[in-house]
């Protein structure tokens, strides 16, 4: 923050400012969305009587692993893609070392890192499998569809900060700093979206499952 | 001699608002002619009470829904259509309310018969797709609110706006009175008699373990499961009965087109005949 005062960049403002309102609206938006679809969530009489815990893990269990449920076994492309994908979209960023070295700088804490190699591979498969998704949404019939705009936006949210980070980390296509700057920004975008986009599926899977779940242990039915 | 093979082509329709979406024409009295009364501003303010507001379940499924297609291969009519991507259940939400929500409920007329078509005869509301969804929306859910508003337009295919009339008229989807429910049912007792010695259908018996509850087209048109639910009942030795009033009818069509009022009056029914006579159990054909 201070530097950008002393020294006001576009490198700073990214690596200063932008990163404050990033985190903190990426927080509360994501603490107010979940609190707000809970309590709007309890003014209906259909949900909350029927949510069960044990039918809302069971539910998590088969489905947040790959190939513990039908759809999951039914299509192993799509199940591998999507799990490679969200594996690299979710902890690669938490675990890699470079993010890492900036809390210490930042805050001084640390935690786990990734191998740098294992970290590159995985920015990889993230891009790859966003290459894949998108191609399915191009050729796939019933996902053209349903396709609209904001599917490829939302697509290019989380492909750009992985694309961007992977060319800063091998300083290819334009000058490191550049590149770190686009990185970081796009990285600022991805966690601003999170919460007002599609992109909220991130919590509200665990919701909607937990409803999903108790609903069919009701109906005495599987739910994968 | 050869076999003339007659080829019947049905004509073809493409719809004005999605080009992938290719039926055969076909004519009902119930979408075709409902629709000319509806003005634009009906429909907004119709869309509107009915959508306006959302609900968590309304919202649960527009914000998470990330339009994967992994449904699609749950859904029959998907499957059985030669894998046509506008039988999926996403396309139908696609179509239907995301478009309603998209031009804010300024949709004309032809646009509703459309969803009508749609919600109501390329859905049966079987819920396989949300056991195939990998956030386990509740798509079938929205498919009922679009059925919702299509019932409260009135644009709703003629056979099963007829068997709403029927429940609303006569608590039963057959148009049958109590008079001939009574009376089939003691004709049945007759037929039962000459094969089971003392076999009784039991009406109005109160204090009975079991009430049993047919569906409306079994006193009308499927006498025979009469005679042998009778004859189950009794060589199980169940101390049954079934309701000598109104309401007996446990399908409950209205449910189907989402006429909330019929449909509680059923339900209201059925369980006060239950407690009128003190039943424990409730056994409902099918």
């Amino acid at each position: 923050m201070y530097d950008f005062i002393k020294d006001p960049t576009l490198y700073n403002l990214v690596r200063g400012p932008l990163v404050w309102i990033a985190f903190i609206v990426f927080i509360g938006g994501s603490i107010y969305r979940v609190y707000s679809f809970i309590n709007l969530a309890k003014k209906d009489k259909t949900i909350m009587p029927f949510i069960s815990l044990k039918y809302t893990l069971r539910s998590l269990y088969h489905w947040l692993i790959p190939f513990n449920s039908v759809n999951w076994r039914r299509r192993p492309v799509i199940t591998i893609a999507t799990f490679l994908f969200h594996i690299g979209l979710v902890f690669t960023p938490i675990f890699l070392l470079s993010h890492n070295i900036l809390w210490r700088e930042s805050w001084g804490i640390t935690w786990w890192t990734l191998p740098e190699e294992l970290a590159d591979i995985m920015t990889l498969i993230v891009i790859l499998c966003s290459v894949f998704l998108f191609l399915r949404r191009i050729l796939a019939p019933e996902v053209k569809f349903v396709t609209s705009n904001s599917d490829y936006l939302l697509l290019f949210i989380s492909f750009a900060p992985f694309m961007t980070g992977f060319l800063a980390y091998h300083q290819l296509l334009l000058v490191h700093k550049t590149m770190v700057i686009l990185h970081i920004l796009f990285g600022e975008i991805m966690l601003i979206a999170i919460p007002f986009t599609r992109l909220v599926h991130m919590f509200y899977f665990f919701l909607t499952r937990s409803f999903m779940g108790s609903q069919f242990a009701l109906w005495h039915s599987r739910d994968w | 001699m050869a076999v003339k093979e007659k080829v019947v082509s049905k004509e073809k329709i493409v719809s004005r608002d999605f080009k992938e979406y290719i039926r055969e024409l076909n004519p009902d009295p119930g979408l075709d002619e409902t629709i000319k009364g509806l003005s634009p501003e009906k429909i907004e303010k119709t869309i509107k009470s009915v959508l306006g507001g959302k609900s968590a379940r309304i919202k649960a499924v527009l914000e998470t829904c990330i339009h994967c297609g992994l449904c699609a291969e749950a859904c029959q009519w998907y499957l059985s259509n030669d894998k046509d991507s506008t039988y999926a259940p996403v396309a139908k939400m696609r179509m239907t309310i995301w478009e309603m929500i998209k031009r804010d409920g300024k949709v004309d007329a032809e646009f509703i018969k459309q969803c009508a078509r749609i919600v109501f005869t390329e859905c049966n509301i079987c819920h396989r797709c949300s056991m195939y969804c990998p956030y386990g929306l509740d798509v079938t859910f929205i498919i009922g609110l679009v059925r919702r508003i299509c019932f409260l337009l009135g644009v709703v295919p003629q056979r099963q706006m007829d068997q709403d009339h029927a429940h609303a008229a006569m608590m039963n989807q057959v148009w049958l009175s109590q008079n001939d429910w009574l009376d089939t049912m003691q004709w049945q007792e007759e037929e039962v008699g000459a094969e089971f010695k003392n076999l009784r259908i039991p009406i109005d018996k109160e204090g009975a373990e079991v009430m049993w509850l047919p569906l409306g087209a079994e006193p009308k048109t499927g006498t025979y499961h009469i005679e042998r639910t009778a004859k189950i009942m009794n060589v199980a030795g169940v101390d049954w009965t079934v309701p000598g009033k109104d309401v007996w009818d446990s399908s409950n069509m209205p449910m189907f087109i989402r006429d909330f009022v019929t449909m509680q009056r059923i339900v209201r029914g059925l369980f006060e005949n239950a407690f009128r006579l003190r039943i424990k159990k409730l056994v409902l054909t099918e």
